[in-house]
């Protein structure tokens, strides 16, 4: 295994959730990043970002572990749920909420509701 | 052929879509990263229908949707998929 898929898998493991993203949580880089990024944060939710803009074989390393080609994305107890589509549909449905719900991530419920009842 | 053509080709071919659109959006994105000269072909939209997607995850959706789209993904900067049966 190569030091960034290392990496990445060690990151992905050690923290509950995790988002790879361009940017940081307080400042992203991307518009799409910045959605992921703006629904945790609104939901209260502790997660830890991972700037791949700051490392290339990170950026390249996240596609591969996941073999996914787009960032932002999203791991929940080190599976990966999705990218910013997925997530912005998972929030509105509810079952981001589901998801949280079972792997006992603590999250503002209320926070949730607003964002589903301003996109209803 | 534009890039646009091209999904629509591929997607069409790959899951015998009820409904397809794919929107270049690369001109709203104009002068940002992956755009930065304002003219290429760079942020795509893709509304998609198909009874192909039946019983698949949403990743799953999403990957077949990649997978179809084959060398054209890593030729854009982005991709938003709306997918559906």
């Amino acid at each position: 295994m190569s030091d960034a898929q290392a990496t990445i898998q060690k990151t992905v493991t050690e923290n509950d959730v995790v988002l790879f993203m361009k940017g940081d949580k307080m400042m992203p880089q991307c518009g799409f990043s910045s959605r992921v990024a703006g629904v945790l944060n609104f939901m209260g939710v502790d997660y830890h970002d991972v700037n791949v803009l700051a490392d290339a074989d990170i950026r390249q390393g996240i596609k591969d572990y996941s073999d996914w080609p787009t960032i932002p994305q999203l791991y929940v107890k080190g599976e990966f749920v999705g990218g910013c589509d997925i997530i912005t549909e998972m929030t509105l449905s509810g079952e981001l909420d589901t998801l949280f719900e079972t792997n006992g991530v603590a999250f503002d419920k209320e926070k949730a509701d607003q964002v589903r009842a301003a996109n209803a | 052929m534009s890039i646009t053509d091209e999904m629509k080709a591929c997607l069409s071919t790959a899951f015998s879509p009820t409904q397809l659109e794919v929107i270049d959006d690369s001109a709203s994105h104009a002068g940002h990263s992956g755009n930065p000269g304002g003219d290429g072909e760079t942020h795509f939209n893709v509304m998609i229908r198909a009874q192909a997607f039946a019983g698949m995850s949403r990743v799953a959706r999403h990957r077949a949707v990649h997978t179809a789209l084959g060398d054209i993904v890593p030729r854009i900067h982005a991709l938003a998929l709306d997918i559906d049966v």
